[in-house]
């Protein structure tokens, strides 16, 4: 069945995504080979250590559970088993350290030891957990599924809280965010909600209210909006009515960007939510956007970052998308991984968004 | 089946040569001697090949210590092996439920041997299966003899009937040059290489198995990788869980591991569950080295009485010495360590003994008697620390000694031997600048005065400046005035008081000598300050005026410090220096901690000095909130000229200058300004001043300042200092600014300008911390100007303190700055990460 799917998107690829098709399928299921074997041999001769890390270049050459989870989600997409368990190795020995089960969150090469820092980042665990839900699952890998298993758990037990409004929300760390531990808090960034990945651990861990914390997670996105622009800011307080944190630039920006792309993703193709995400569609850059001001503080033209507005208007006003960022070659590992991410979605889709 | 499961248990690169130690020590300590002596290991050793029945029962007598088919063997073992085993029992109680460890730690072995992962094991003896011998090849090939041991000892283990080729150098090469690539990436550690290896072998080739045998292995390995991790981050529940996972990490190959468990135990409060893991190697394990270093690494983790259990499984050695014998001193001397911080300790003399023997002989070091040392200084026998610190220091000179000899002078009312012998010593450490300033004012205070080496005085006096110690200065006070030196008394007591307003012996001393001087302003001035605080102050001369009420409480600049030239006191070298100190003081003086001299007897008069205790410590100041609040008094009233100097605008230089140099005079020529003095000087330097020509200026107020008047003098070192600033000459500038006592006004602002410049030029030269350390020198005395926030933001933000960063770029974006949204916007990008 999924050997039969790959086909025919990889077919529908040769013959085209941006062709308008009136087939339009909302899959929310990541699946694997949906990533070209040249795309990942580009991506990984880049961006993957013979360590079993991901490199993030553009900062200091350093690894994160973040880039870790997105590797182990590309390698699962790309069908590699053998990249998949060198990413998880990695991951497992070097980062899976934490007493309640979490990743921690940064690994430098030129410190020792490599770990300075033993704080956790809640979307690198989310991340990493689905990436071991679907290989384990898909593979038939009792080794991976077992350890998704604990990760879901510890996640559910250690950064889903209770909201002051009596719903559930993300924490972005186990610490550092909470209300007791801030004025401000509880202090969330919407950008941490993977909502594919939610969607799949609520079949699979019952402890949790997964499909309430998406929710939340959807609320957020439709109220944390400031501006003229009406986008979300990176780092909300949602100790009352969601105000940007204090603290934080008052920004849409490089955490935010990603936010339409989860949600196309897990197939929440709301018109209302993703339309101020939309924007920059066939634009010559993504707009990162100070948002007391409305003014752009940077325009981001890689391909990995104008792939994301334009995601959304084909997937909302069936609009092509340009042909140009279907091609992908990699140039740091964040917009990569991004465009990866959103070309995999695509080649899932028999026919293309438009 | 449970004979299988043991037989893994070599599994993890037990070498034959420890296998061998094994049975060396179990001849000789009566605790191992209950299994049997595995001769068969030898032959094999020798011949390369063991007949496997012998290495099984072997093998059988060590373990499998409660399972149930051999209970039999379990009568005959002393409590300690008992206690060896409940260890892992309990241990497996907290182990996640799905693992099955009790079992496979139920047949831990005590020998070093390992225990058992059930999986592989059963199968091969079952089917007699095809024996993989490909790590042996390559290791044989390698050349690698301990792994080459390791793996036929684990091999011999798993298949007993097996029998090990006669020369495994010359094992044949069968071919799988790809099996050899990966038991190559095992052997370097590489282990997600030879994961991907494994796995695109398998993809490439469905009807590939990979041997059993090596997945293991490797697992065990990324297990011990991950457990050193864990605990080298201080995770110590991964610790414990990672080892419980993988229970055939627990052997003496891996003693490192073991350790590391144990101190996870310790450091989770589970001390009798590290006791038993330390006890474990110790039961199993016979290198001589790791056994002492297990009981070294359980003594600081351990408390005493689980430590002395562990001791007790001390064995004799051939030379009749207790192996542990080191540790036990180490321990002895760790409790006289303990002692030499908290005098409440009690010692029990066994220690005590323990340490003095080792420390008396000429053949000891340095530091045992150092701790002997500092043993006797903290339960007040200095002639016996005295008595030590010298024998220390005649082995070896050290700070430390020295440090505590100087205390033990001090004790015994030897201070100038103690400032003598600290001098050298006396910026290795503040606690030991605190040391010898106690020396210093404690020599000072001597009774009956004695002639102090004038030499001696003068470093004397240059540390008091430096250090600004207020005691050591009021002691200096008392010195001058009983040599009759009073204009120098009067200097030191003001000193004292501007390092420490509330120091009422040195008001008493200055208000006495102002009496003696006649300076009735001045004695009034104190009363005044004094009032309702110290009645022997209030109590001297004539009756407070109410006319005086009003006037300013003296600040630091307002008594020139101009160098008591006069003689004995040789402060004509050391008072300028004391000056220099005092000028840059009023920002920081007021911290001068009190009770600095905990260590030292300066605070408890000792008998000796009972006049002396009474001018330190006169009955009516000892209320802590009194001095406080007088202190508060001084504070404050420097607070507001502070404040006053910084709220008005600062004349600009040309304004400054105007009014001195005359308009239109021509200073641009050179001609004979080299012989101009005085105020003419003065006025062609401001001149040159206002024509940007601050180098030259600086030596035309270098010529006012050599030839002037005091009037001339003061107002060219403030231009010099201007001068040097405008060029960024912080440091001349700060040399200038010290050339004579300037108004408070100006030397506040000259002091800010100084700062500012220092704080820029450090953060120019990328010394971060020092910019800081300026900055916020300079911001207890002027409130920060938003470019220099900015310059403080950058500075954490270089220095990765992105919290303080935040906060700082926040304030300024609080008021609209725009540097403040940029430095976020850099934090963010720094911070995009997850």
């Amino acid at each position: 069945m999924t050997l039969r799917l790959l086909a025919a998107s990889a077919l529908a690829l040769m013959i085209g995504l941006a062709v308008p098709s009136q087939a339009q399928t909302q899959t929310a299921t990541a699946t694997a080979g949906t990533i070209s074997v040249e795309d990942w041999t580009a991506y990984k001769a880049k961006f993957l250590d013979p360590s079993g890390r991901i490199i993030d270049t553009a900062n200091g050459n350093i690894s994160h559970s973040e880039g870790q989870g997105y590797g182990l989600i590309l390698a699962f997409l790309a069908n590699s088993v053998a990249d998949f368990d060198q990413i998880w190795t990695f991951t497992k020995t070097e980062l899976l350290l934490r007493d309640d089960g979490l990743a921690v969150w940064r690994w430098d090469p030129t410190k020792t030891p490599h770990v300075t820092d033993a704080n956790n980042a809640s979307d690198g665990d989310i991340l990493i957990a689905y990436a071991l839900s679907l290989a384990g699952e898909t593979w038939q890998r009792p080794d991976l599924t077992s350890a998704a298993q604990s990760m879901i758990a510890a996640i559910g037990k250690h950064v889903v809280v209770g909201t002051p409004g009596g719903s559930i929300t993300l924490l972005p760390g186990v610490t550092g965010f909470k209300s007791t531990e801030r004025e401000d808090g509880p202090v969330v960034n919407p950008s941490y909600w993977v909502f594919e990945a939610m969607t799949r651990f609520a079949t699979r861990d019952k402890a949790t209210d997964w499909k309430a914390l998406s929710r939340s997670g959807q609320a957020l996105v439709q109220t944390a909006r400031f501006g003229d622009r009406q986008l979300p800011a990176e780092w909300v307080s949602i100790k009352q009515s969601p105000v940007p944190a204090e603290g934080f630039p008052a920004e849409f920006s490089y955490n935010a960007i990603r936010i339409p792309l989860y949600m196309v993703r897990a197939g929440i193709t709301d018109r209302n939510l993703l339309r101020p995400f939309m924007a920059d569609a066939g634009g010559p850059g993504l707009s990162l956007v100070e948002l007391k001001s409305g003014a752009v503080s940077a325009t981001l033209s890689d391909p990995g970052y104008r792939i994301i507005p334009s995601l959304v208007a084909c997937v909302v006003d069936k609009k092509p998308l340009p042909q140009d960022l279907l091609r992908f070659t990699p140039t740091d590992y964040y917009p990569s991984t991004l465009q990866l991410l959103a070309l995999s979605y695509l080649r899932n889709i028999p026919g293309g968004c438009a | 089946m449970k004979t299988a499961i043991v037989a893994t248990a070599i599994l993890t690169s037990l070498s034959t040569t420890a296998l061998l130690q094994v049975r060396d020590s179990m001849r000789e300590s009566p605790q191992v001697s209950l299994a049997p002596a595995p001769a068969p290991l030898v032959d094999f050793r020798s011949t390369g090949s063991v007949p496997p029945a012998a290495a099984q029962s072997n093998k059988d007598d060590r373990l499998g210590l409660t399972s149930p088919g051999k209970s039999d063997r379990l009568s005959g073992l002393p409590v300690k092996h008992v206690r060896s085993t409940s260890f892992f029992a309990a241990y497996a109680s907290e182990a996640p439920d799905d693992q099955p460890i009790l079992l496979a730690q139920a047949d831990t072995s005590p020998n070093g041997s390992v225990p058992a992962p059930a999986v592989p094991a059963p199968a091969a003896v079952a089917a007699k299966p095809a024996i993989d011998e490909s790590a042996l090849r390559y290791f044989a090939r390698q050349g690698d003899q301990r792994r080459l041991d390791a793996e036929i000892a684990r091999l011999r283990a798993l298949y007993p009937d097996w029998t090990p080729p006669a020369d495994p150098l010359a094992v044949p090469n069968v071919g799988d040059p790809q099996l050899d690539a990966m038991w190559q990436l095992y052997s370097q550690g590489k282990y997600a290489e030879m994961r991907k290896a494994i796995a695109d072998r398998q993809t490439a080739d469905p009807s590939w198995q990979v041997p059993a045998d090596m997945l293991e292995r490797l697992s065990v390995a990324e297990a011990r990788e991950r457990l050193i991790n864990a605990s080298d981050l201080k995770q110590y529940e991964t610790v414990v869980r990672t080892a419980a996972e993988t229970p055939s990490l627990l052997t003496c190959a891996e003693v490192d591991v073991l350790w590391r468990l144990a101190e996870a135990f310790a450091k989770t409060e589970r001390p009798e569950r590290a006791r038993d893991a330390y006890k474990y190697v110790l039961d199993s394990c016979t290198d001589p080295a790791q056994r002492l270093a297990t009981v070294e690494k359980a003594i600081p983790l351990l408390p005493k009485p689980l430590v002395d259990q562990l001791l007790a499984t001390e064995r004799t050695g051939p030379d009749g010495k207790g192996e542990f014998q080191e540790a036990r001193l180490a321990l002895s001397r760790q409790t006289v360590a303990n002692a030499g911080q908290d005098p409440k300790l009690v010692v029990p003399p066994a220690d005590l003994n323990a340490v003095k023997a080792v420390a008396e002989p000429d053949t000891g070091n340095a530091s045992d008697p150092r701790l002997l040392g500092w043993y006797y200084i903290r339960r007040d026998q200095p002639q016996d620390a005295e008595l030590w610190f010298t024998k220390s220091r005649d082995r070896e000179e050290s700070a430390e000694a020295s440090q505590g000899l100087a205390l033990a002078k001090i004790a015994l009312n030897k201070p100038g031997e103690a400032e003598d012998i600290l001098y050298k010593y006396r910026d290795e450490s503040d606690d030991i600048r605190k040391v010898y300033m106690a020396a210093t004012a404690n020599f000072l205070a001597s009774e009956p005065r004695v002639a102090i080496d004038p030499a001696i005085l003068a470093r004397m006096a240059q540390e008091t400046a430096e250090t600004r110690d207020p005691a050591a200065a009021q002691q200096f006070g008392w010195y001058a005035r009983d040599l009759n030196q009073h204009q120098t008394a009067a200097q030191w007591f003001t000193t004292a008081l501007q390092w420490k307003p509330d120091d009422e012996p040195s008001a008493y001393g200055l208000v006495l000598t102002r009496n003696l001087l006649g300076d009735k302003a001045g004695v009034r001035e104190i009363q005044r300050l004094w009032a309702g605080h110290s009645t022997r102050i209030a109590n001297l001369g004539e009756p407070v005026e109410q006319t005086q009420a009003n006037r300013r409480i003296p600040a630091p600049t307002d008594a020139p410090l101009t160098g008591p030239a006069s003689a004995p006191l040789t402060a004509s070298t050391t008072a300028p220096q004391a000056t220099i100190s005092a000028y840059t003081g009023p920002a920081t003086q007021t911290t001068t901690a009190t009770g600095a001299y905990s260590a030292a007897p300066l605070q408890g008069p000792t008998g000796a000095n009972i006049a002396m205790s009474d001018r330190m410590a006169p009955a009516d100041v000892n209320d802590a909130n009194r001095g406080a609040a007088i202190q508060e008094a001084y504070t404050t009233t420097r607070t507001r000229n502070a404040a006053v100097a910084s709220a008005e605008p600062r004349q600009s230089a040309e304004s400054r200058s105007g009014g001195r140099a005359p308009q239109g005079r021509n200073c641009s020529t050179t001609d004979q300004y080299t012989e101009l003095t005085g105020q003419a000087a003065l006025a062609r330097a401001w001149c040159l001043s206002e024509m940007n020509r601050p180098l030259e200026a600086a030596a035309t107020f270098e010529q006012a300042i050599r030839t002037g008047n005091a009037a001339v003098q003061r107002e060219a070192a403030y231009g010099q200092s201007l001068a040097y600033l405008s060029r960024n000459m912080v440091d001349d500038a700060a040399l200038s600014a010290s050339k004579a006592a300037q108004d408070p006004k100006r030397s506040h602002q000259l002091e800010v300008d100084i700062l500012t410049q220092r704080a820029l030029g450090f953060y120019e030269q990328k010394r971060y911390n020092e910019a800081l350390l300026a900055l916020d020198q300079r911001s207890r005395i002027a409130t920060e100007r938003v470019d220099l926030m900015a310059i403080r933001g950058y500075a954490y933000l270089n220095l990765k303190r992105l919290g303080d960063a935040e906060r700082v770029f926040n304030a300024m974006a609080a008021v609209g700055s725009k540097e403040g949204y940029k430095g976020l916007a850099t934090i963010r990008d720094v911070r995009r990460l997850p």
